[in-house]
């Protein structure tokens, strides 16, 4: 029988901890860049310039069609040859910004696509000029569409943080390998961090949730 | 009851296992050279010691050793691939005659085999960018140096370096090497043999700043085999001695045998 010992996971939860709040960090702030060049990129899609497009159609497939783990070698190891030297917490940032990019530009393509010609023209009929039109009519609508498949996708982005310790930066699942170097607890040490992976997507879930409550129930009752 | 079935299937075991095991097949010189082949054990997934060429064959530093053992003893090397875990028991059965195997010389291994003077080592140190000056440990305060996860390197290193050096930790050896080679790092912690690699890709851009450890290997032959172990062992001497084992050495890994091999008893 296998002699559970968490002593050493209790004796250094504040490393696991630690890497736990990096791993928030780096998500949160992934999901907002990610958000901003996912909505960039839909419009460049949808926008009808073709060089735009075929731009983005590049961006899109490239990164979709490649594993994770070779994007951020490439961005840590790689991009120092052309003289770009991030650290490696930045460079992790960048890779799941770019990754989550191009998987939330072609949902949230979807989601501008699904909004009917003719609520647009409804939009300009009451008069709204063509800024107004892209926000309320267009892009609010657009997300409230697609919101679960982006927020799982965000979710998802979360739990694909952990590849980011291959380039040493300090994240929840490098905390864990670097204290299962150290004690040799593997169990338990992967025990607790598939509980806190477990518990942060819970804790993003019901933040999700609670931001649609406040943004795209509407109109009343929806 | 229980008690003396359960005691009873102990000494059975025992005695089945001490069977197997069976006593240690000393080697006959006298017998090697009235064959006119030595068997050798080597390992052949151990670069750049133990490697199979393009042809198939073994080579690779404890193939060349081998050789100008066999030449010495003026025999023909017959060698035996083996793997790490099965190489002693190949010598104790006497399927091979001597290991030439990258044997790190330990005392738990040195009651199970009779070893030789070192012919070779693997050691450990700090290497980093040419024009960095790091004379020792305390000169890590404020660098970042890079390591393997959970290697020998990394329990040295961690244990030296001053609070505030950062230690980068990586999955394995080459991502540590790609992290100095691609500038993201200017030191490392690793072994003259992962060293010797990186040399022979991009010459003297790094070179060694201070050692943390290392490990000698020696030619093991089964114990009781006397008469063998001295003529090993002067071959050991002279191989030492008339530069072919830096030769050798300089073939494989890039530099002259090191003298913590040399010196080491």
């Amino acid at each position: 029988m296998y002699q559970f010992n968490f002593q050493p996971v209790i004796q250094n939860l504040d490393l696991l901890l630690f890497g736990a709040w990096l791993t928030v960090r780096l998500s949160l702030m992934a999901m907002l860049f990610g958000l901003v060049v996912s909505v960039l990129g839909a419009v460049a899609k949808t926008s009808g310039i073709r060089p735009l497009r075929w731009l983005v159609d590049a961006y899109v497939e490239v990164i979709r069609n490649t594993p994770f783990l070779v994007q951020i070698f490439f961005i840590f190891f790689g991009l120092p040859a052309v003289g770009i030297s991030m650290s490696p917490n930045t460079a992790a940032l960048v890779a799941l910004v770019v990754n989550v990019g191009a998987y939330g530009t072609e949902i949230i393509r979807a989601g501008i696509e699904s909004i009917p010609r003719g609520q647009i023209e409804a939009g300009r009929a009451l008069g709204l000029n063509p800024v107004q039109i892209f926000r309320y009519v267009v892009v609010k609508p657009a997300l409230r569409n697609i919101y679960p498949s982006l927020t799982s996708q965000f979710i998802y982005l979360m739990l694909t943080s952990s590849v980011v310790s291959v380039i040493s930066a300090n994240d929840l699942a490098s905390a864990g390998a670097d204290l299962n170097a150290r004690t040799f607890a593997s169990f338990e040490i992967y025990l607790v961090l598939t509980v806190l992976y477990f518990l942060l997507a819970l804790g993003f879930s019901t933040l999700f949730a609670a931001i649609r409550r406040v943004f795209f129930t509407y109109p009343a009752g929806r | 009851m229980q008690l003396n079935r359960r005691l009873f299937t102990t000494l059975a075991a025992g005695a089945l296992a001490a069977g197997l095991a069976g006593p240690a097949a000393a080697a006959d010189l006298a017998a090697i050279e009235s064959a006119g082949t030595v068997k050798v054990g080597m390992l052949v997934d151990f670069p750049p010691f133990g490697i199979m060429d393009s042809a198939g064959q073994p080579d690779g530093y404890d193939a060349d050793v081998a050789k100008a053992l066999a030449e010495y003893l003026g025999v023909q090397p017959q060698i035996v691939p083996v793997t790490g875990p099965n190489r002693i028991p190949y010598l104790l059965s006497g399927q091979v005659d001597v290991l030439v195997a990258s044997l790190g010389i330990t005392e738990e291994r040195a009651a199970r085999v009779d070893f030789s003077d070192p012919y070779a080592g693997i050691s450990i140190a700090v290497y980093g960018d040419a024009g960095l000056e790091i004379a020792g440990p305390e000169a890590l305060s404020g660098q970042t140096v890079a390591v393997a996860r959970a290697s020998t390197q990394d329990t040295a290193v961690t244990e030296v370096a001053p609070a505030d050096a950062q230690i980068r930790r990586f999955d394995d050896d080459a991502s540590a090497v790609q992290a100095l080679m691609s500038g993201q790092v200017r030191l490392i912690g690793a072994s003259n043999v992962v060293m010797a690699q990186i040399g022979a890709a991009v010459g003297d851009r790094f070179d060694k700043k201070f050692d943390l450890s290392s490990q000698v290997q020696g030619i093991a032959v089964a114990p009781g085999s006397d008469a063998l172990l001295e003529k090993v062992n002067a071959f050991v001497a002279e191989a030492r001695g008339d530069g072919t084992l830096d030769e050798i050495h300089q073939k494989w890994l890039g530099e002259p045998l090191p003298d913590f091999v040399k010196n080491a008893e």
